[in-house]
């Protein structure tokens, strides 16, 4: 029986608890339903929750478990050769589930029953053709072990696929059971429930905290896989950044760091200015017309793909910036360039200083604008004396998130600054990004244990600790001033 | 409606501070108020009573034009300040701000020192030529305001870490240093403990002595207590305005009588 059928049965009983739930509850107080502790519908839900619960806990743990305890036999089968050695019996694995896999479709497309595919024997048939027929190809001929393993891992997946099926309804039925039993009037059905969706939304909680952990752990042990072929401190302290295939490279974060920092610093001139003056504008001057016009189109910025504006920067920002500003000045003849990508990362960025910086300056009380106002302050007066003072953590902080995405900005600067890694004053120069690097040293041709690949694990950590800092700065200076008018 | 009789006999034309004339105002097509005529004497308080929604707030509001600031509102009729219009084109609201203070309901000093709460006005206004000369506006204000020698020895403090009663008697030292002529106070005392209220309420008193001081309250005793005119307002209308003494004892109009034994409100 498969996954999807179980669950449609785990659910009907969990249909049928709850309406069987309910009548009995009603019936234990002989229709009264002021009588029961709870609504007769908490009832129904503690049954049903009583079906479901356990039942899909065990279904998702035994399909996360199976595979896991399969491989474990299968590869002790194998041999202690090739149980020792990781990247051995990652392959074999491979083979024997590439052809478990092909024996399940030879047995859907021909009718063959499973006496007979445990008799057939790979050195006596031609089982790599006769599974090409059925569209999985092999690279080489099926060694008769690996066969015999691929035969035993489709026995022990049937015979696991059986038991937690058993398992699995019997905790349901049991469920289902035991919810109904224990159904009286003073059965305080209403707490069971409230407490298992308490423990829904924490779980719904628990499930994004424990992915960051994930991604944390995942990119700081290749980081330290890493710094164990490279030394750190060329790394961190290299002024070069020059890979090459044959090892050997020059890992230097610094000229990559730099540009970062230069192509984000180019952004915020841009968009900080911009998105502030813009907020001011919706915030205090637009009449409710035009600001339920001017928010919603400024807002639209951020919807735009990045790779759009990638190609803005490559076709429309950089060849400008090249004709008109860098040629004849004498400044370089390059079209992409650390001007051009902060231009067009700033252009992305307003919205997001902008709708924050809105919302800031709402949140300053009218009773400050009326204070100001009432002393014969003009708008603009209010606006820099009183309205800015107040808000100005908040915008700190809008404008540190923003730099925040400034720094991980990747497309933008593919197209619009080139892949050059630099240590240059010249805004007109290609440079590169910490970010474009991790995607150019992941998406090689290089082994995936060499210095060279693992190289972007260092980057993408550095970037991590980087923007991690910048916002939680962000977050302290914005708690720390927020109380001041409140 | 008001009549003329009860205010010609003491009142001297050159002792009226403002005079409003034939004032409605309109929030979008709600009229808030009708036909509003009162004139407000110099060196006195004047006190609006009347239940919630009457128009007393909205009226004290045309007074300097912060009306100005609500999109909706729209204001007619004549108000004069020392015989001139206040609603002329040629007016700045700004300017006449600054002659027409203003302090609110709820105490809202800015997120500023004690010092820039009070220098604030003057500040923008140019008052002053030098730090010495300001420094003697926020002291005189201060102290005018009954809140020198508690706040002396810390003025550089945030004005918002202070009580709630030093708090609003700081918003009236800061309405205090840019030098009006009146005072209007929408309901001062209405966020603040008796014992802030009674120093509020000697305060105003003692403004009296310079500027015309209009404050609106809820309170009736606070009327009593400290005004010497007293306008009643009912559903938008003006219901009866003169002396307090006499409106609190012998009030003309059967609503104001109502009003002040609590029958209505």
């Amino acid at each position: 029986m498969n996954v999807g059928i179980l669950s449609i049965i785990v659910l009907a009983l969990a249909l049928c608890g709850f309406v069987v739930g309910r009548n009995r509850a009603l019936q234990s107080v002989k229709g009264d339903a002021r009588k029961l502790h709870s609504l007769p519908v908490y009832h129904g839900q503690t049954v049903a929750l009583f079906v479901t619960v356990p039942a899909v806990l065990m279904m998702a743990v035994w399909l996360v478990a199976q595979p896991m305890v399969i491989e474990a036999r299968i590869v002790g089968q194998l041999g202690d050769a090739v149980a020792a050695d990781p990247v051995a019996s990652k392959l074999a694995m491979e083979d024997v589930s590439r052809i478990a896999d092909g024996l399940d479709a030879l047995q859907a497309a021909t009718g063959l029953s499973d006496d007979e595919i445990g008799d057939m024997r790979s050195d006596l048939s031609d089982i790599r053709g006769r599974l090409a027929e059925v569209g999985v190809a092999l690279g080489s001929e099926v060694r008769p072990e690996i066969f015999s393993m691929a035969k035993s891992l489709r026995g022990m997946q049937q015979t696991g696929a059986t038991m937690m099926t058993a398992l699995v309804l019997m905790l349901a039925v049991g469920g289902l059971a035991l919810g109904i039993l224990r159904i009286e009037g003073d059965f305080r059905a209403r707490n069971v429930a409230e407490s298992f969706f308490m423990w829904l939304l924490v779980a719904a909680a628990g499930v994004a905290i424990l992915t960051t952990i994930g991604i944390v752990l995942s990119l700081f042990s290749e980081t330290m896989r890493f710094f164990s072929v490279h030394p750190a401190s060329d790394f961190f302290f290299g002024l070069t950044w020059n890979p090459q295939f044959r090892g050997g490279s020059d890992l230097g974060i610094i000229p990559l760091l730099w540009g970062t920092l230069y192509i984000t610093f180019v952004a915020m001139i841009v968009a900080a200015p911009i998105g502030i003056f813009a907020a001011i504008y919706t915030a205090e001057y637009a009449s409710p017309r035009v600001r339920s016009v001017v928010k919603p189109l400024i807002e639209v910025i951020a919807g735009i793909p990045t790779v759009v504006f990638g190609l803005f920067a490559l076709v429309t920002v950089g060849p400008f910036l090249r004709d008109y500003f860098a040629v004849p000045f004498g400044l370089g003849t390059s079209g992409s360039s650390v001007l051009t990508a902060g231009l067009v990362i700033g252009i992305l960025n307003i919205p997001f200083v902008s709708s924050l910086t809105d919302d800031i300056i709402n949140a300053v009380p009218q009773s400050l604008r009326d204070g100001s106002y009432g002393l014969g302050a003009t708008k603009s007066e209010t606006i820099k004396k009183v309205i800015l003072p107040a808000a100005l953590p908040g915008i700190v902080g809008a404008v540190l998130l923003a730099t925040s995405r400034a720094i991980g900005e990747t497309m933008i600067v593919t197209m619009g600054a080139g892949a050059a890694a630099k240590l240059d004053l010249n805004p007109f120069e290609a440079m590169t990004t910490i970010t474009v690097k991790i995607v150019s040293q992941l998406t090689g041709d290089l082994a995936f244990d060499s210095p060279e690949t693992l190289v972007a694990f260092a980057l993408g950590s550095s970037l991590f600790v980087i923007t991690l800092g910048l916002n939680v700065f962000a977050l302290w200076i914005v708690r720390k001033y927020r109380e001041q008018y409140e | 409606m008001y009549d003329a009789p009860a205010n010609k006999q003491s009142v001297d034309q050159s002792n009226q501070k403002i005079t409003a004339r034939n004032v409605q105002v309109f929030y979008g097509d709600k009229q808030a108020l009708r036909d509003v005529s009162v004139d407000i004497e110099d060196r006195t308080v004047t006190a609006f009573i009347g239940p919630s929604g009457c128009g007393k707030s909205t009226f004290l509001r045309c007074l300097n034009r912060m009306n100005d600031t609500v999109a909706i509102a729209r204001v007619e009729g004549d108000i004069r300040l020392d015989g001139e219009d206040i609603y002329h084109p040629m007016v700045d609201p700004v300017q006449l701000r600054a002659k027409v203070g203003m302090v609110f309901q709820k105490p809202n000093p800015f997120p500023k020192s004690i010092y820039d709460n009070v220098a604030y006005g003057p500040k923008i206004h140019g008052l002053t030529r030098s730090k010495s000369e300001l420094d003697g506006i926020v002291e005189e204000s201060l102290k005018r305001a009954a809140l020198w020698n508690e706040v002396k020895d810390r003025l550089q403090e945030s004005g918002t870490g202070l009580s709630g009663g030093q708090q609003q008697r700081l918003c009236i030292a800061r309405a205090v240093a840019t030098g009006p002529e009146v005072l209007l106070m929408d309901e001062p005392c209405s966020a603040l403990d008796p014992i802030a209220t009674a120093q509020v309420e000697e305060l105003i008193d003692d403004l009296r002595q310079n500027y015309s001081v209009v404050i609106v309250t809820h309170s009736m005793q606070q009327a009593a207590r400290v005004s010497q005119k007293t306008a009643f307002f009912h559903l938008g209308n003006l219901v009866e305005y003169g002396e307090t003494g006499t409106i609190f004892t012998n009030p003309q109009d059967p609503r104001t009588e109502s009003y002040i034994t609590g029958r209505i409100g």
